[in-house]
């Protein structure tokens, strides 16, 4: 990896670091969105499940509370990329 | 992101988000140049006008063609999912428009986002003319332009509830009902900050959502040239079609919905407080 050996410097060392930093945030608030979505979709699929003439009323509230969470991972991924860029 | 493209040397695919001023235009302290993002919205605005009148406005019968039913469809989804529910009835026939038209614009130009189009800042030669690159830029994956949208919905917000119920009323209504008297000075300043979150909540969703988007189909391609490697090209280009086909399939369409959704939800709930 030239990638990496290119990195041995301290402006380098610094450079990995808020990579590692940047790829830990997203992934954490990426996980955190996984677990919101999941639960959404699984409620989504019992709700249908038990009463499926409910399915067009549910259909708009699942998009938005997709819409909600999935946010979440890009809110994370600005935070990042602001402290990628001005630390 | 320059970590992440300093591998490579003559193709940044990061200036896909560069700006240039194409024809400036400065007025005193305000810039307002056209730039790639402009063309694109203005892109966006015609092909809304013309889709709307395309479908709506001419050629109506009662059997409905395809076309007449796409129409109907759209306007069917915004009616029945975004305004009715959201918006109280006194209120449909003067926000119904509104809440329709940004449905519309945004997936418009969402949609115009992921098509390749010949506006480029760069250039190639074919038979001595410079002509512009196809590439993929979307005017929403600026701050800019979301940030107007959401504050054109901010200010209906205001103006309608204080329009609806008074001044003194509609502030009132910021004010949940039996807080006992200390722990108000806590609530009320975090109601009027949550107000001001909702301007950046709508705005950032819409603009990191497409931003993100683009920025992982071109972290895909990138790749390719990041590790000079062959045989990395069937696994980019299918990984990078296969998240092209999720953001025009799904997210150009739920965050133009939600977007109109939530502008609606906000208006509604401020011209009926208790609804």
């Amino acid at each position: 990896m030239e990638l990496l050996l290119a990195q041995t410097t301290d402006a380098g060392l610094a450079d990995l670091g808020k990579a590692i930093a940047f790829g830990v945030g997203v992934g954490l608030g990426a996980v955190g969105a996984g677990i919101g979505l999941g639960t959404i979709f699984g409620s989504m699929i019992q709700a249908v499940a038990r009463q499926p003439e409910l399915r067009g009323e549910l259909t708009g509230i699942q998009w938005l509370g997709f819409a909600l969470v999935e946010a979440v991972v890009f809110y994370a991924l600005l935070g990042a990329l602001l402290a990628f860029v001005l630390v | 992101m320059s970590f992440v493209f300093a591998a490579e040397g003559d193709f940044d695919p990061q200036h896909e988000f560069l700006l240039e001023e194409w024809i400036p235009i400065h007025i005193g302290p305000l810039d307002m140049s056209v730039n790639k993002a402009v063309v694109y919205l203005w892109v966006g605005g015609l092909a809304t006008i013309f889709l709307g009148i395309w479908l709506m406005r001419f050629g109506l019968s009662l059997k409905p063609d395809r076309r007449q039913t796409a129409g109907e469809a759209i306007y069917e989804l915004v009616q029945s999912q975004i305004a009715e529910s959201s918006l109280p009835s006194k209120a449909l026939r003067l926000w119904f428009p509104y809440v329709a038209s940004l449905f519309l614009f945004i997936w418009v130009v969402n949609i115009v986002g992921f098509l390749p189009l010949p506006i480029s800042n760069d250039t190639y030669e074919v038979f001595g003319v410079d002509l512009p690159t196809f590439g993929i830029y979307a005017a929403t994956a600026n701050l800019s332009v979301t940030l107007a949208l959401a504050l054109i919905t901010f200010a209906a917000t205001h103006v309608e509830g204080i329009r609806y119920n008074g001044v003194r009323r509609y502030l009132k209504s910021w004010i949940p009902e039996g807080v006992p008297g200390p722990l108000l000075a806590l609530i009320v300043p975090l109601e009027i900050i949550s107000q001001f979150m909702r301007l950046i909540s709508l705005s950032v969703r819409l603009f990191a959502n497409m931003l993100a988007g683009h920025m992982l189909i071109l972290v895909m391609l990138g790749l390719i040239f990041i590790f000079s490697s062959w045989f990395l090209i069937p696994i980019s280009v299918v990984a990078g079609t296969v998240i092209y086909l999720f953001e025009v399939g799904i997210v150009v369409t739920i965050q133009a919905f939600v977007f109109a959704l939530l502008s609606a939800i906000y208006i509604g709930a401020a011209i009926e407080p208790e609804h």
